[in-house]
């Protein structure tokens, strides 16, 4: 009986253990994580629509007046470039890394020029970046994120069905590209 | 020798079952640290963040969702009209009362699945605050029902519970630490269908 009483007590404390040791490796395991959902339908550096028009969001939480896309891209293969013309009522743009984890948000209040214009890269980027500004950056903005990979998501707002064309071609538009 | 095997296989069942099962019983519920209620509405500020609890990590990562950041917006949730009643489809609400500032807000309705609830027809399934009726004083009042009404109308179809996600863009509350002082409008049921 007094074997069995610390038999029990001893799983409940190895409960506990696997609780916490579960609890904090689901995130690193996760299948079903936005990474995952974006990495099945493209590759790095590719512009992605997050809610297809006449297929499920690829999002749960997408506001049914927004449009947005999404790009995965890898800092550890160079800095990433985002950049489009256009003027649409309102965009807002987050930076996200592998875990899905929001390390940076911008709207078109807070830039400069209409244009959206922006690099990411890792801090020790953007100490090379500082030395020796590429031409083609020169507009730009920078946003310094400590991450490797990680999604770079925009969303703007469509107020109507007669805005949806121009709204999509706007997002289409934008480009993810890769600078080594 | 067979006595302390199967107290071993005991330690380890309770130890595996109840530490997975746990987990499980804890990841399936709504509840989360640093949620803000405001009435009936509810915000997780930091979901999504690394701020989040770990909790609130292991629920997110298994949702293929990415949050709003606190430059794009904040978003709201309701599940229950201002008695504490659970949203139902077959009744209509009406929701009105004070919005805090924010250079646009929206409003659309989810249903128990969290999907979109598209309604019959060309009606948009959310409302927006550049398109909306305002009384006299600038109030909004707008009415939810699955029948049209006058005013401002969120159409709803189907049956079963159902949220309203209320979303403020461009918005100080975001990253104000006095987001609690705020006032959010009030879900008052109208009336059910038989």
């Amino acid at each position: 009986m007094h074997r069995l009483l610390h038999a029990i007590l001893l799983g409940l404390v190895g409960a506990g253990i696997v609780h916490i040791v579960v609890l904090l490796m689901v995130p690193a395991y996760s299948q079903r994580d936005a990474w995952s959902a974006l990495s099945e339908v493209s590759n790095f550096h590719t512009i992605t629509r997050l809610d297809p028009p006449g297929a499920a969001p690829l999002l749960g939480s997408i506001d049914p007046l927004f449009n947005a896309v999404g790009c995965r891209f890898d800092l550890s293969e160079g800095v990433v470039r985002l950049n489009g013309g256009g003027k649409v009522p309102y965009w807002s743009l987050s930076v996200y890394d592998r875990a899905g984890q929001n390390v940076f948000s911008v709207n078109d209040n807070s830039t400069p020029n209409p244009n959206l214009d922006f690099v990411v890269a890792t801090p020790v980027q953007m100490i090379e970046l500082r030395n020796a500004l590429p031409p083609e950056f020169d507009g730009s903005v920078f946003i310094e994120a400590d991450i490797d990979e990680g999604i770079v998501v925009v969303r703007a707002f469509s107020p109507d069905d007669t805005w949806e064309d121009t709204i999509a071609t706007y997002l289409a538009g934008l480009a993810c590209t890769l600078h080594q | 020798m067979l006595k302390s095997l199967l107290l071993t296989v005991t330690t380890l069942a309770i130890a595996l079952g109840g530490g997975a099962g746990s987990v499980w019983l804890a990841l399936d519920r709504d509840f989360e640290f640093g949620t803000i209620a405001i009435g009936n509405w509810k915000a997780f500020s930091t979901r999504g963040t690394a701020g989040a609890d770990p909790y609130s990590k292991a629920r997110f990562s298994r949702e293929a969702d990415l949050a709003l950041g606190s430059a794009e917006g904040l978003t709201f949730i309701a599940r229950d009209d201002n008695t504490g009643e659970m949203l139902r489809l077959h009744c209509a609400y009406r929701i009105e009362g004070p919005l805090p500032p924010a250079r646009f807000w929206t409003l659309h309705a989810r249903d128990s699945a969290g999907k979109v609830i598209v309604p019959a027809g060309t009606r948009a399934p959310a409302l927006h605050s550049y398109a909306l009726l305002r009384e006299g004083d600038n109030t909004v009042t707008t009415t939810v029902s699955r029948h049209a009404a006058p005013g401002n109308w969120l159409a709803v179809r189907g049956d079963g519970a159902f949220s309203l996600v209320l979303t403020f863009y461009d918005t100080a509350m975001a990253s104000g630490a006095r987001i609690t002082e705020i006032d959010l409008p009030h879900v008052t049921r109208l009336g059910c269908d038989a």
